[in-house]
C-alpha cells in the first residue's frame, strides 16, 4: 500500500513514522530542505523535494500507483491545490487534507462531491474541540476515546495509590467488583505498554485502558476510586479558533464559562460572537487576575494559547491555586512523556487529534474510528465486520489473530457484548479491536474484504 | 550507544553467515574431497559463535538504532565477518597463516581480489569456490542482503544500509529501505545469472563459470587459475568478461531502470556517460600506446588494452597481459584508474566517477567566479543543484582518500617494500583493485608483503569497500565519548 504524504511538518513526520513502521510504503514530499533531511535520517520513508502541489513533483513520488495522498502541510490552500493536482493526475487515489481555517467547516461534503474530490477533509481543531469536550464529560480520565457515536468509551485513568484496586491481580477483579467490573484492555507502566493476564497487578501510577457502555461510565469510574462529576464552570485561557469553538459548544451544553485573552481586538471579536461567555481581557498567567476571577471555583481551566510552555505553566498556576483540573494543549510531541512526571494529567493536541483522525481513514476494511493511545504504541479501532472478511461466522478462537492484538468488545444492534473465545461475530456488528503497533498490518487483513481486488 | 544491541545483530549476521558456508560443502561433496571437513569445523564455529552471542545479548531491544550505531554494527560487522570467513582458509590449507588466511577473506570480502598465494590452482576445489563466493557476498553488500532477508533489522535497516553504501547523493529505488536492498539483489543475481550462462556457452566448465561470475560481477577479480583470464587465452571469455565489468561498474539503480523498461537510462545519467567516456578515452590511449611498441597489430592492442583498462578501472583486477611490460604511459593511466574507480552505487570500487565529476565542477566553478566575481552558480548533476552538504562530504572523501593513501603508503615503505610496490599496493588496496605494480604486478602476488604490512593492507581493504568514514570514524575520540 502506497502514501504520499505532502508536508514533512509535525502531523506528517508523525503519520509517516507511524505507517513506515506498519511496513507500509511512504512517501513523502516537502519543499524544505532541512524538513527533508529530518525525515530521511530518522524513517524508512521515500522523500521527494519539492512543492507537493506540482504536478512533476507528485509525478516523481509516484501518485499514479498511490492509494492515498494526505495534504498536511501548514496552508490550507496548498494543501487543498495538492489535492486538486492529485485529482487531476490520478483520480482513483484517495485524497486527504488539513484544512484548518473555519469558513471551509459546511463545505466538507461541497469539496467530496465537486474538483477536489477530497474524500475526507480533516479539521485537527474540530477534532481537538471534540476531545476535549469528552474529557470534560468525563472527569479523572486521562485519555478518553468515543466509539459507537459515543455510546461507548474508551477511557484511561491513572491508578491512585489509595484506590482499592491498586496491586491486586486481574484475575481477582471479580472477587473485589461484583458489579460493573470494568474491562480492562491495557496498562502502560513506565511508558511500556502491557496488554494485561489474569495474573498481572494493577500497580498505582499506572494508567489503566478501559472500555465502558456510557450509562455504566459513572459507577464504574467509582470503582477507579473517581467521583469526579462532570464539569461545569470552564475557564478557557487563550482566545484563539480553538479556545472560540470550544466555548461556542460549551455555550450550547449550557455549561458556565470565561475565556480569557491577552490581545484586546481579539477580545472585541471573542464578545461580539459570543453570547453568555465571559471574556476577560489579561494575561492569563497572572495570577491577579486568576484571583480575581476565582479561580478556585472553577472545575477545569483549559490552557489554549499558541504558547506550549505558557499552557504548561497556566496549568499549574491553575492547579496550585485550587481549580480542580486542567487540561493543557501541547504541540510538541516529544514533551509528551514529561507531562505525568510535573503533575498535568490530561493533555490535548491538535497534531495528534489530526494524527487519528487520519489514521482511520488509511486503516483498510471499513474502520469507523481509530486512537492511537499514549505514546502510539497502540491503537483502538471501531470497525465494522463485513461480510466477505476473514472474522465473521466463526468463534474468535479459530480466528488467527495476532499477538497483541484482542477484541474488546462487540456491539450489535443496541447491544454491547464483551466477547469470549466462543463468541461468534455477525456480518454488521460493529467490533472494538485493541491493537499493538506490530499487529496492525495483520488485523487489517483480517478485516479486509477478501478478494478485494477482483 | 546500545553496545549489547550492536552485538546482538552481528551475532545475527555471523549465525547467517556461517549458514552460507553449506554451498561450498555441496561443492566439497560433489568433488569427494577429503579436506572439507575443515569447513564443517569451521561451519560449526561460525554457526555457534554466532548463535552465542545472539543468545547471551538476545533481550537487548533498540526501537531504534542511530547513525552512530549504524555505522559501528558495519564496520564492526565487517570485520568480524572477515575474521570467519578466514576459518576456512585456516582450517582447510596447511600453507595458510593466521594473517595469511584474515588477509585472504578481507581481499575477498572487500572484492580487492590480491591474494598471498603463488599457486593456486592446488587448492582444493571448495576452498577455491569459498574465495570466489564470499566476492560475490561482498559485492552487493553483506549488509544490503542482511537488509533484504532478515525482517528483525526494521527499522534501523536504513542506518546500516547508509553506512555500507554510503554513495554522496542517496537514491532509493522503492520508499522502503527492505525493498530496495531486495530489488538490489535480484538485479545482481539475474546479471550474475545471465552471466554464468554466457561462459558455459563459450565452454566453460560450470565449476569455473560460477566462480569466474562470483569474482566478475562483485568486481573481485580472484580466478581459479594461475593465470587469471589469460589462462583460457579467448577472445569470446574476453569480450564477455568485459562486458560484465562494466555493467558491474555501472550503479545498479540504472540497470533497475532498464530492466523496467527504460532503455535510455544508462544514457540519461550523467555519471553514466562520464564513465562510459572515460573507459573509451582511456582505453583508445592505452591501446595505441601499446600498438606497435608491445602488440603488432591494431586489434590486438586493442583487446588487451581494453581488457586491462576495464579490468583497473572497475577495480575487478582480472589480468591478460603483463601491464609491467608496457610504456611508461600506460602503466601510469592504470594507476590513475585505480583512484577513478567506477560508478557510485556500483559494485566496483576506487573514488567513484561521481565525485570525480563533483570535484571537476567545483574546480570549474572556483575558475569561473574568478572571472565573474558577482555570479550565482550552482554545481550540477543531471540539472539538479548538489546541496553543499553534499558537496562538502564529497570533498571530505576525496581529502581523507588521498591523506589515508599518501600516509599508508609511507608507513608500508617504512616497513623495508620498494617504493614501487608501497604506492601502488597501498593504491590498489584501498581502490579494492588487486594486482599493482612492483612486487604486487599482475603476475605476482603478495606473499612477500611482511605481516604488519598485510594488517596495513587489510585496513586500507576495509576503508575502501566501506567508503573510508564508516571505517575511519572507529578511530576518532569523539566517536567514542558518552
Amino acid at each position: 500500500m502506497k502514501i504520499i504524504i505532502v508536508g514533512a511538518g509535525e502531523v506528517g513526520f508523525h503519520i509517516a513514522s507511524h505507517l513506515s513502521q506498519e511496513n507500509k510504503e511512504v512517501v513523502i514530499i516537502d519543499r524544505d530542505p532541512g524538513a527533508i533531511r529530518r525525515v530521511s535520517d530518522s524513517l524508512d520513508v521515500q522523500v521527494v523535494e519539492g512543492s507537493g502541489s506540482s504536478p512533476v513533483v507528485l509525478e516523481e513520488a509516484g501518485i499514479k500507483d498511490a492509494e492515498i495522498i494526505l495534504a498536511v502541510t501548514d496552508s490550507d490552500e496548498a494543501n487543498l491545490v495538492a489535492c486538486l493536482v492529485a485529482n487531476i493526475l490520478s483520480s482513483s487515489t484517495k485524497k486527504l487534507a488539513r484544512v484548518r481555517h473555519g469558513d471551509f467547516d459546511q463545505y466538507h461534503d461541497i469539496l467530496r462531491e465537486h474538483a477536489p474530490h477530497i474524500d475526507n477533509v480533516i479539521n485537527p481543531e474540530i477534532e481537538v474541540v471534540k476531545t476535549i469536550e469528552s474529557m470534560l464529560r468525563v472527569p479523572g480520565a486521562a485519555d478518553v476515546g468515543e466509539f459507537a457515536d459515543g455510546r461507548i468509551l474508551f477511557i484511561g485513568v491513572y491508578l491512585d495509590k489509595a484506590s482499592r484496586l491498586a496491586g491486586i491481580k486481574l484475575a481477582e477483579l471479580p472477587d473485589k467488583v461484583i458489579n460493573n467490573r470494568p474491562l480492562i484492555a491495557a496498562i502502560v507502566r513506565e511508558e511500556e505498554l502491557i496488554i494485561p493476564r489474569g495474573d498481572d497487578r494493577l500497580m498505582p501510577g499506572d494508567l489503566v485502558y478501559f472500555i465502558s457502555e456510557k450509562d455504566k461510565l459513572q459507577d464504574i469510574l467509582a470503582v477507579f476510586d473517581k467521583h469526579d462529576k462532570p464539569a461545569n464552570r470552564v475557564l478557557i485561557v487563550g482566545g484563539g479558533n480553538i479556545g472560540l469553538r470550544l466555548a461556542r459548544r460549551l455555550e450550547e451544553t449550557a455549561n458556565y464559562c470565561k475565556i480569557i485573552e491577552r490581545d484586546a481586538a481579539r477580545c472585541a471579536l471573542l464578545a461580539e460572537s459570543l453570547n453568555k461567555t465571559v471574556v476577560l481581557c489579561g494575561d492569563g498567567s497572572d495570577q491577579g487576575l486568576l484571583a480575581e476571577e476565582n479561580i478556585q471555583d472553577m472545575d477545569v481551566v483549559v490552557t489554549l494559547t499558541d504558547d506550549e510552555e505558557t499552557n504548561i505553566l497556566t496549568s499549574l498556576l491553575a492547579k496550585r491555586m485550587g481549580t480542580g483540573k486542567s487540561i493543557t494543549k501541547i504541540s510538541k510531541f516529544s514533551y509528551f512523556p514529561l507531562m505525568k512526571a510535573i503533575g498535568i494529567e490530561q493533555v490535548v493536541s491538535p497534531r495528534l487529534s489530526a494524527v487519528n483522525s487520519i489514521l482511520q481513514h488509511i486503516r483498510r476494511g471499513k474502520v469507523l474510528s481509530a486512537i492511537s493511545i499514549k505514546g502510539e504504541q497502540a491503537e483502538v479501532m471501531e470497525a465494522l465486520a463485513l461480510e466477505t472478511s476473514d472474522i465473521v461466522d466463526k468463534p474468535l478462537k479459530q480466528i488467527s489473530f495476532p499477538k497483541g492484538a484482542l477484541v474488546a468488545g462487540v456491539i450489535r444492534r443496541d447491544k454491547i457484548i464483551i466477547p469470549s473465545g466462543d463468541s461468534v461475530i455477525q456480518p454488521d456488528d460493529r467490533i472494538i479491536i485493541f491493537a499493538r503497533r506490530q499487529a496492525i498490518p495483520k488485523i487489517e487483513k483480517i478485516l479486509a474484504v477478501k478478494l478485494e481486488y477482483f | 550507544m546500545h553496545w549489547r544491541f550492536i552485538l546482538k545483530t552481528i551475532g545475527v549476521l555471523i549465525f547467517f553467515f556461517g549458514l552460507t558456508m553449506v554451498f561450498p560443502l555441496i561443492v566439497g561433496l560433489n568433488y569427494h574431497e577429503q579436506s572439507v571437513t575443515a569447513l564443517l569445523e569451521s561451519m560449526a564455529i561460525t554457526v555457534i559463535s554466532g548463535l552465542l552471542l545472539y543468545l547471551v545479548f538476545r533481550k537487548d531491544k533498540a526501537e531504534v538504532i542511530n547513525q552512530r550505531e549504524g555505522m559501528a554494527i558495519v564496520a564492526v560487522g565487517w570485520t568480524t565477518v572477515g575474521l570467519f570467513g578466514a576459518i576456512p582458509f585456516f582450517l582447510g590449507d596447511v600453507y595458510f597463516t593466521f594473517t595469511d588466511a584474515f588477509f585472504e577473506s578481507v581481499s575477498g570480502f572487500t572484492t580487492t581480489g590480491a591474494s598471498v598465494l603463488a599457486n593456486i590452482e592446488r587448492l582444493s576445489k571448495w576452498l577455491l569456490f569459498w574465495r570466489s563466493f564470499i566476492q560475490w557476498l561482498g559485492g552487493m553488500g553483506i549488509i544490503v542482503l542482511s537488509v533484504a532477508i532478515l525482517p528483525f533489522l526494521g527499522v534501523g535497516g536504513m542506518q546500516l544500509y547508509k553506512a555500507e553504501v554510503p554513495t554522496p547523493v542517496p537514491d532509493k529505488l522503492k520508499p522502503r529501505i527492505r525493498d530496495t536492498a531486495m530489488i538490489l539483489w535480484k538485479v545482481y543475481a539475474l546479471i550474475s545469472l545471465a552471466q554464468v550462462v554466457l561462459m558455459l556457452l563459450g565452454g566453460m566448465s560450470l565449476y569455473d563459470a560460477l566462480c569466474h561470475t562470483f569474482t566478475t560481477m562483485p568486481t573481485g577479480g580472484f580466478s581459479t587459475k594461475n593465470a587469471s583470464i589469460a589462462h583460457y587465452n579467448s577472445v569470446y571469455f574476453d569480450c564477455v568478461v568485459i562486458f560484465f565489468m562494466l555493467v558491474a561498474g555501472i550503479n545498479f539503480s540504472l540497470h533497475y531502470q532498464m530492466l523496467r523498461g527504460k532503455t535510455l537510462a544508462f544514457w540519461q545519467d550523467s555519471e553514466c556517460r562520464f564513465f562510459l567516456g572515460a573507459v573509451v578515452v582511456l582505453t583508445l590511449a592505452v591501446s595505441l600506446n601499446i600498438f606497435g611498441t608491445v602488440y603488432k597489430t591494431i586489434a590486438e592492442a586493442l583487446r588487451y588494452g581494453a581488457f586491462q583498462v576495464v579490468s583497473i578501472v572497475t577495480t575487478t583486477g582480472y589480468v591478460t597481459a603483463d601491464y609491467e611490460k608496457w610504456p611508461a604511459m600506460s602503466q601510469l593511466i592504470l594507476l590513475l584508474c585505480m583512484f577513478l574507480g567506477a560508478s557510485a552505487g556500483s559494485t566496483g570500487g576506487g573514488m567513484k566517477c561521481l565525485r570525480i565529476m563533483l570535484c571537476f565542477k567545483y574546480c570549474y566553478r572556483e575558475l569561473f567566479t574568478l572571472v565573474h566575481p558577482h555570479s550565482v552558480s550552482h554545481i550540477k548533476i543531471g540539472g539538479k543543484p548538489v546541496p553543499d552538504d553534499v558537496m562538502r562530504s564529497v570533498l571530505g572523501f576525496m581529502a581523507l582518500y588521498v591523506g589515508l593513501f599518501a600516509l599508508s603508503s609511507v608507513l608500508l615503505a617504512g616497513l623495508g617494500v620498494d617504493f614501487m610496490t608501497a604506492v601502488t599496493a597501498v593504491a590498489s588496496a584501498i581502490g579494492n583493485v588487486g594486482p599493482g605494480f612492483g612486487m604486487v604486478g599482475p603476475v605476482d602476488n603478495y606473499a612477500q608483503i611482511p605481516v604488519l604490512g598485510k594488517w596495513l593492507l587489510i585496513w586500507c581493504m576495509l576503508l575502501g569497500r566501506l567508503e573510508i568514514f564508516t571505517v575511519i570514524i572507529l578511530v576518532v575520540p569523539e566517536f567514542w565519548r558518552k
